[in-house]
């Protein structure tokens, strides 16, 4: 039977080429030394852990979630209320942020994965924006910090200046190799993770149900059941990605809810090539690339973002991966019909 | 008494702008299948248009609702004619054009904030005054804006029931093939139907600024309440989102009433999703057969 061989060969392939691409971020610090340019990298490693958890969830296992932002919110909360409230250790917050973004989603799948499509995206944007709306108009006072009013959720500032990895003290002026492998890790399972389930037996139930649910149901696959898995797994590495954020900038606060801010993360998703394995990668560095552009030209970001967004779908609805693999194709030639 | 009038006044003024809003959201679900995330932003630029008209020349509240209506029609048209027109036939029409409609959204935003700045304005083109109903004051304005919302939605439910322009419509909303082969021109229709529902945008949008005030934001809440509407009558009927508006209006302050207004709209939210779990396709949507 030639079929192991034809399942097994994408996933090696797609793991070596992950292993290669997570090789090449470990070596650049030897190149790259200035701080500046590492925190930029920092910034693209976290958007590409969202950017690629969006696109397993909503180009393959099919739910178009608007909710994305509410998770990475839940991680970077998460971890700032266990380190400032429960007094955790910034390395135990992390995961348990990451847990409890996966325990929010299964909840909130249970309540929305009973629907399909636009009635998924139009439920999670609502209860994204009705988290958001409830964060800010809090004015409660739970504790008090330095004689300033800290809400239990931080209100309309958010939570700043808690523990970050401690890498300050151990590497004085290299701190921010710490915190650059540190994050290099965390995007490290996310690629390796996300690879593992697109080229799986995981990511396979995903594009049957999307392809056809009716047929996939009759073949003993639970399209609601197989949603939630994707929408939890998704949101605990989404999650993971919003903990180190909190870690790395030491601040987590609403304007992780702020529409241009989910905009921005879906335009690499789109611009990259949803429904591809490597797109949101190369949507996220070349979003970043433009909107850098963008800031000096007179603040054009938003403009350019919903641009983007616009023309690509009009353009090239599958994004910039397939439109290369394309290109490949016919640099090749057409001489090798039906491969 | 006095209280339950309060809360009725309210919930029927805010409800009023709901339905306009939600009436258009669901006309245009119906019709093109497409989900507007710019709807927020028609209602916005209907209301800067009748601001700058009226700042420039003053109007009186009638042409005020005139250039709303236009303002939000000819915005509507041109996102038909400059986007949605050419995704028409893309196999995933129903992801692809929320994703377009999303970014046109955010470009609209930024184009008033750029033009206009962030400054709230208060809406020039209001009626002043109250008027006592049994011992709780009611604005003229509120009056005005629930006249409006009638004349519009009693026009609407007019042009889709009782002339061929409307029976157009609810043909190629039915299915398209069929109409265009009994010789609908179902591109014509569907700019029709754009325009309808970006007028009815235009006037919500006057409607809430003179309740409030402008800003390049003001159009994000109306639109996730009409989206919470929508969902809850099941998209695509027009009907159940005009009810659905005025209930979950009255119902919202109710609540914003007796447990404070921050808790108004969640929930209500919490509302729509026990009985979406009831009846996952909204209150009034009838299960479609698909084929496989």
């Amino acid at each position: 039977m030639s079929m192991p061989n034809l399942a097994a060969g994408p996933v090696q392939r797609h793991l070596l080429v992950g292993v290669a691409v997570i090789a090449a971020f470990a070596l650049l610090p030897l190149v790259l030394t200035e701080r500046y340019m590492l925190g930029e990298v920092i910034v693209f490693f976290i958007w590409a852990m969202v950017a690629m958890n969006w696109n397993v969830l909503m180009g393959h296992a099919g739910v178009f979630s608007l909710a994305q932002m509410l998770f990475v919110a839940c991680g970077a909360y998460g971890m700032a209320m266990g380190v400032m409230f429960l007094g955790l250790n910034v390395w135990a917050a992390i995961p348990i942020a990451a847990v409890a973004s996966a325990l929010l989603a299964l909840v909130i799948g249970m309540a929305c994965l009973r629907l399909t499509g636009a009635y998924v995206a139009l439920l999670t944007y609502a209860i994204a924006e009705m988290i958001h709306v409830l964060i800010i108009t809090d004015t409660v006072c739970f504790t008090m910090v330095a004689n300033n009013c800290q809400q239990l959720f931080g209100g309309s500032t958010g939570f700043s200046r808690f523990d970050d990895f401690g890498f300050r003290q151990l590497l004085r002026g290299n701190w921010v190799l710490g915190n650059y492998y540190t994050v290099l890790a965390a995007f490290a399972v996310t690629v390796l993770a996300c690879v593992i389930i697109i080229h799986g037996r995981l990511g396979l139930a995903f594009r049957a149900i999307r392809d056809n649910p009716g047929y996939a149901a009759s073949r003993g696959i639970d399209r609601k059941k197989y949603q939630i898995i994707a929408f939890a797994v998704t949101a605990f590495l989404t999650g993971l990605a919003g903990a180190v954020y909190a870690a790395h900038y030491r601040f987590a606060g609403p304007s992780l809810f702020d529409f241009s801010t989910l905009m921005f993360v879906l335009s690499m998703v789109i611009v990259g090539g949803l429904g591809s394995t490597w797109g949101p990668l190369i949507g996220t560095g070349l979003m970043m690339v433009v909107v850098e552009f963008a800031k000096g030209m007179g603040d054009a970001r938003n403009l350019i973002l919903g641009l983007a967004l616009v023309v690509f779908v009009i353009v090239l609805p599958k994004g910039l991966a397939h439109f290369g693999t394309v290109l490949a194709q016919r640099l090749r030639g057409g001489n090798r019909p039906g491969t | 008494m006095e209280i339950i009038i309060q809360i009725i006044v309210t919930g029927l003024t805010m409800g009023s702008m709901y339905a306009l809003a939600a009436v258009g959201l669901s006309l245009i679900y119906g019709t093109l299948g497409m989900f507007n995330m710019a709807h927020g932003m028609f209602m916005t630029l209907g209301a800067y248009a009748v601001f700058t008209m009226s700042s420039a020349i003053g109007l009186p509240l009638i042409l005020g609702i005139v250039v709303a209506m236009a303002a939000g029609a000819l915005i509507g048209m041109a996102t038909h004619l400059l986007m949605v027109r050419f995704m028409l036939n893309s196999p995933e029409f129903e992801t692809n054009i929320l994703v377009a409609t999303a970014g046109l959204a955010i470009v609209l935003e930024d184009l008033v904030l750029k033009t206009y700045g962030g400054y709230p304005y208060p809406q020039p083109v209001r009626i002043e005054g109250i008027m006592r109903i049994g011992g709780v004051a009611v604005t003229y304005q509120a009056m005005v804006i629930l006249a409006v919302a009638a004349v519009c939605i009693c026009a609407v439910a007019w042009l889709l029931l009782r002339t061929k322009f409307g029976r157009a419509i609810r043909a190629t909303a039915i299915n398209r093939d069929a109409a265009q082969l009994m010789g609908v021109r179902t591109g014509t229709v569907y700019l029709q139907v754009m325009a309808l529902a970006g007028a009815l945008a235009g006037v919500a949008g006057l409607m809430i600024s003179t309740l409030t005030t402008l800003s390049p934001q003001m159009g994000g809440d109306p639109l996730l309440k009409a989206f919470v509407i929508c969902v809850v009558a099941g998209l695509g009927n027009v009907w159940g989102a005009g009810v659905c508006a005025f209930g979950l209006a009255l119902l919202e302050s109710a609540i914003g009433f007796y447990f404070g207004v921050r808790f108004g709209f969640p929930v209500m939210l919490m509302l729509v999703i026990i009985v979406l779990i009831w009846r996952p396709l909204g209150l009034f949507g009838r299960e479609k057969v698909v084929r496989l």
